[in-house]
């Protein structure tokens, strides 16, 4: 990948840079202080933020897809990229969601390049 | 709206503190320091 990542003025779809954080971030199948976590655990730790986002998304749009970045890597760690069917419906969640938080951490958005997740891959 | 339903997670702003170290990162940043903030990838 170039890491040359285009940030069109305009798009269906945007990105909300690493915004998902799993709770066995810091070790896989541990929370941050050591113990083992239940698998359901973070399976549902992940729905709840699904459910969190499709919630407030919905407000600006209706959406076509919604995908989370639920790894572990560096690479879009966390990253979720919604498309909604209207362009105008992602300018004005970019709108609403710029310079709010979520779970205590600024939110990042931008729009994105990516209209077919089939796709989508860096090159 | 479903079951009992949890807060969201939106709009959960950064703890006290966490706000005091990020003010004190600006403005060592304004100052001309170094910060320590990794860049984004």
């Amino acid at each position: 990948c170039s890491r040359l990542h285009t940030k069109p003025s305009i798009s269906p779809t945007l990105l909300l840079s690493n915004m998902y954080q799993r709770p066995d971030m810091v070790t896989p199948g541990m929370d941050p202080q050591g113990q083992a976590m239940d698998p359901r655990r973070i399976q549902e730790h992940f729905e709840d933020f699904y459910e969190d986002l499709f919630e407030e998304l919905s407000k600006y749009g209706e959406i076509e897809s919604l995908n989370i970045c639920d790894n572990l890597a560096d690479h879009m760690v966390g990253n979720v990229y919604v498309q909604f069917k209207e362009e105008d419906h992602a300018a004005s969640a970019v709108q609403n969601l710029t310079g709010r938080f979520y779970a205590g951490r600024p939110i990042i958005v931008d729009f994105s390049p990516v209209t077919d997740f089939r796709e989508a891959t860096c090159r | 709206p479903s079951k009992s339903k949890r807060v969201s997670g939106f709009d959960m702003a950064p703890p006290a503190s966490a706000m005091l170290a990020g003010a004190a990162a600006v403005a060592a940043a304004a100052a001309g320091q170094l910060t320590g903030i990794p860049p984004v990838i």
